[in-house]
């Protein structure tokens, strides 16, 4: 018999396997190329481990942060290599890939938008499933050390566990990783809620 | 001989003494480094701080908040051989990483983390020899044990060090 923390991941990736492909398809929307979605991971992650991701803390890479309010509180984190960055802008923009070398408020904006487009499909999915409401908060862009980025979230959970279940998805272009890793860190109070919904 | 890196991860503390080791946190966000160097017996500790205080009061992991951390960071050295009022105490990061514009911030996690730490080092009566806090990027840094020396380093600028 399964038990509740069982029951909980297995419910939060059912609805998050479809958030993610509800993501993936506002993205192939925005960028008018198929993305898809690798199939999402509930994992709890120990806090320490965090920003060992992407080839570790003090690799360069960009994030695209947000936070979700109303029936559903949560982190939503974009966390990419600079390079991968600027081939997603360029992909956004319409211009030929390599041709983004540097992120100025115009790129920047251009991934805020990537990051609106994906978190406003997964809660417009997970508001049908669970019929909630939730809205995102406006993006912001932080480029910096892996270490630094992910501190963000680090920070926020370090006060009250060691651990962090988040879900963990990849999106593919054609062919091409896009490796974008997409987390998203529901908060207790929410985690309660899928618990209770859930079981 | 070639230097020996030992990463402090997040609410990790680290002792060392043998010349030639690192003390590295990397990629410092809003959590805040505490570098403590003992010159005459030239042991080196290094904090790596996630928040200012535990909400509950206890705490399993000292080093995750600075409250506990300092403490815990001071009796280590102590256990190594160091003597508290030789001190050369330096600190580094609390940034506020969510600083773009639009962004939610409800509190700024990086700033409480260094003012907590000046009140805790003032309660101690360590005197602070440098610091390279607030701002908005990340930082690297580094306590050699050789020598005492911190440095700090951002994306895509050089390492300097803190006086």
């Amino acid at each position: 018999m399964m038990n509740n923390d069982e029951k909980l991941k297995l419910f939060l990736e059912t609805t998050g396997i479809q958030g993610f492909q509800h993501a993936a398809e506002g993205l192939s929307g925005m960028l008018g190329e198929q993305i898809m979605s690798s199939r999402p991971a509930t994992r709890m992650v120990p806090l320490v481990e965090i920003p060992n991701v992407l080839g570790g803390p003090e690799r360069e890479a960009v994030g695209i942060y947000l936070q979700s309010e109303g029936d559903l509180v949560a982190q939503f984190v974009l966390v990419l290599p600079f390079e991968k960055a600027c081939e997603l802008v360029d992909l956004v923009i319409g211009e030929p890939v390599g041709s983004t070398k540097t992120l100025g408020s115009m790129e920047r904006s251009a991934l805020g938008e990537v990051g609106n487009i994906t978190t406003g499909y997964f809660l417009n999915r997970v508001a049908t499933i669970m019929h909630w409401d939730a809205r995102p908060s406006p993006p912001a862009v932080i480029v910096d050390m892996v270490g630094a980025i992910l501190n963000v979230v680090t920070a926020t959970v370090a006060g009250i566990s060691d651990e962090v279940l988040m879900l963990q998805g990849t999106f593919v272009r054609a062919g091409r990783e896009v490796e974008v890793m997409f987390w998203i860190i529901p908060d207790a109070n929410s985690l309660e809620m899928f618990r209770g919904t859930g079981s | 001989m070639a230097d020996q890196a030992l990463p402090v991860g997040l609410g990790e503390i680290k002792i060392s003494s043998s010349p030639g080791d690192v003390l590295v946190a990397y990629g410092l966000g809003s959590c805040v480094g505490v570098g403590v160097f003992d010159p005459v017996s030239k042991v080196a500790g290094l904090l790596h701080a996630v928040l200012p205080q535990s909400l509950n009061g206890t705490e399993q992991v000292p080093g995750k908040f600075v409250t506990t951390g300092i403490p815990k960071l001071l009796e280590e050295m102590e256990k190594a051989g160091a003597m508290r009022s030789r001190l050369h105490v330096r600190i580094a990061g609390g940034a506020n990483m969510l600083s773009a514009p639009g962004a939610k911030q409800a509190f700024n996690i990086g700033e409480r983390n260094v003012q907590q730490t000046r009140i805790v080092l003032d309660g101690l009566r360590l005197r602070l020899l440098a610091e390279d806090v607030g701002g908005t990027v990340g930082r690297t840094v580094r306590l050699y044990v050789t020598d005492g020396r911190m440095t700090v380093k951002a994306l895509g600028n050089q390492e300097k060090a803190l006086a």
